[in-house]
């Protein structure tokens, strides 16, 4: 009896200071954020405590009042956002899938070394990673010194600023995400199989589609995830590298906080992305929850 | 022929990994201070000028002073980093402990808490904290930076000394009970040396993302504190400029060193 309450003494000295700053620092906020995309704007860029669903009206189409009116643009920010992060998934993916394959059938002490250099790049500074593309991409950067030095273009192309760039960029940034589940999954994939697939008469692209593509399918799924949801509500990459230009979901939150002064609407901008992001969860959950079935 | 592919495919991917980087080393010993795009010729002035000394740059008219602010953003950086890291590390650690080693009801509630804080997008998080300590009328400072970065960090560490946990040998801490050790010098002579690496680890890369966090630190900064990666990120908006290369090449081999020496740690313990 006494032991039992040492323990419980114990085990609430452990969790105790840092639930309650976990729930006051993680879970306030949250909330917070909830309750305010539910306000009206103040006039003045604070915040009428009055409740309102026009935020979200605003977003999604039923807003219609003289300050608070739909505009499609929203929607448009928000689905390129889609697109560009789905994009980055894909292109991350094709990038990363060879390499890894390549890796794992290095001999131990080269495949650990290598899986280092991979993942070194995660620790480098994000804002330095991204200036060396500035550095490549721009009129007279590297890319076009090259291009016109070869002749293939006798004028600069304007590489920076584009989708193209953003995409590279949250590829490039985000390689390690993509990376190291899928090598995971490709690291366990079992040899015999394969040599089962051949030796039944597969062709090598069959053996691709019918066995290794489904055994790795894990890795594949988990990478997409991890790099779809930062690539989302990305605001860095697309300010240095998208410019004024390509606008995604994050920029517009940005803006709500710093210059339009529009706390309500942020929010619910913001949980919009979160609503993305819970939603491609689950999925993940079901879909995982099928797989062991 | 396949195989040779594969080979050549994977030299390319660790050119495409490396080659931005190691172009920002190179350029930062570019002397052209007119066009820093074109190759004139080998010099350390960028790095003299950084730190202090009389260099042909400072000369030049169109030189604008900013050593005064990079020093202050250094400060900024390594007083958040060091105090956020310490402080996830302490709180990181107690509850992977209590999860790892007691049995209780929400072990598992826990576990998945833990989870949401690395998968929340940045953004969110940062708009969050900064309605949150506007309302509760909370001034912008260090302390906010502190306080916004651990909220994630702690899961960071939560992590790293869970794994060393699960490979702890429970059985050394069972039998010092046993030998009459009270919890706490069990504790301190068995569990914690044990889980010393996974601590250090874990503190090591709180440390690292500290140092580098962008988006969380943007929101809850509030004016006149500026850290290392904010500074950069308006200099680059303010226009590229060659001094960029030479801190981002310092930064490069501190981050290089640190990640180094962590995953090398990790790599030998688990062998």
């Amino acid at each position: 009896m006494k032991l039992a309450r040492r323990k419980v003494l114990q085990l609430i000295g452990l969790l105790g200071a840092p639930s309650v700053f976990l729930l006051v620092f993680f879970c306030g906020p949250l909330l917070t954020m909830l309750v305010y995309s539910f306000l009206t704007p103040g006039i003045y860029g604070g915040v009428d405590w009055v409740f309102s669903h026009l935020n979200y009206g605003r977003i999604l189409g039923w807003a219609d009042t003289r300050y608070e009116k739909f505009d499609p643009v929203f929607l448009g920010i928000f689905l390129r956002s889609l697109r560009l992060a789905g994009l980055t998934v894909v292109t991350s993916l094709l990038v990363s899938y060879p390499a890894a394959f390549w890796i794992s059938r290095m001999s131990p002490g080269r495949r650990d070394f290598a899986i280092f250099l991979v993942t070194l790049p995660f620790f480098v500074s994000l804002i330095v990673r991204l200036f060396a593309w500035v550095l490549i991409l721009r009129p007279t950067g590297f890319l076009n010194q090259g291009l016109m030095g070869i002749g293939i273009t006798s004028d600069p192309i304007e590489f920076l600023y584009s989708d193209f760039a953003v995409i590279l960029g949250m590829t490039y940034v985000f390689i390690p995400f993509m990376f190291l589940p899928l090598y995971g999954s490709i690291e366990k994939l079992d040899i015999a199989q394969l040599e089962a697939s051949s030796d039944l008469g597969a062709t090598r692209v069959q053996t691709f589609w019918k066995v290794v593509l489904p055994a790795t399918m894990p890795g594949i799924i988990g990478g997409s995830i991890i790099t779809f949801i930062p690539s989302l509500g990305n605001f860095i990459v697309p300010s240095v590298l998208g410019g004024a230009k390509v606008l995604m979901i994050g920029n517009l939150i940005e803006q709500q906080f710093l210059s339009a002064r529009n706390w309500p609407f942020g929010s619910a901008l913001a949980m919009m992305v979160m609503a993305a992001v819970l939603l491609l969860l689950v999925v993940q959950l079901r879909l995982a929850r099928r797989g062991d079935a | 022929m396949l195989r040779r592919l594969l080979s050549l495919y994977g030299l390319l991917f660790f050119v495409f990994i490396y080659a931005p980087i190691l172009l920002v080393v190179a350029y930062s010993f570019n002397a052209n201070t007119l066009n820093m795009m074109v190759w004139s010729g080998f010099t350390f002035d960028w790095y003299r000028q950084i730190f202090g000394y009389e260099t042909a740059i400072t000369d030049s008219t169109s030189y604008v002073d900013s050593s005064a602010q990079l020093y202050a953003a250094i400060r900024t950086s390594l007083t958040v980093a060091l105090s956020t890291s310490v402080f996830a590390s302490v709180f990181g650690t107690a509850l992977a402990l209590a999860v790892a080693r007691f049995r209780f009801r929400l072990a598992g509630f826990y576990r998945t808490l833990m989870m949401v804080p690395m998968i929340m997008p940045d953004i969110v998080l940062g708009i969050a904290l900064l309605i949150f300590f506007i309302t509760i009328g909370m001034n912008l400072s260090i302390m906010t930076i502190i306080i916004g970065q651990s909220t994630f960090l702690i899961s960071y560490v939560f992590v790293t000394v869970s794994a060393r946990l699960a490979d702890l040998d429970t059985s050394f801490e069972e039998a010092s009970a046993d030998l009459g050790a009270t919890p706490m010098q069990t504790f301190r002579k068995v569990t914690l040396p044990g889980i010393a690496p996974g601590i250090l680890g874990g503190w090591l890369l709180a440390f690292i993302i500290s140092m580098d966090d962008l988006v969380i630190t943007y929101f809850v900064a509030g004016t006149g504190n500026t850290t290392l990666p904010i500074h950069i990120w308006g200099m680059l908006r303010r226009g590229i400029k060659p001094e960029i290369n030479a801190i981002a090449t310092l930064m490069l081999l501190f981050t290089i060193v640190i990640a180094g020496v962590g995953l090398y740690l990790r790599s030998r313990r688990t062998k």
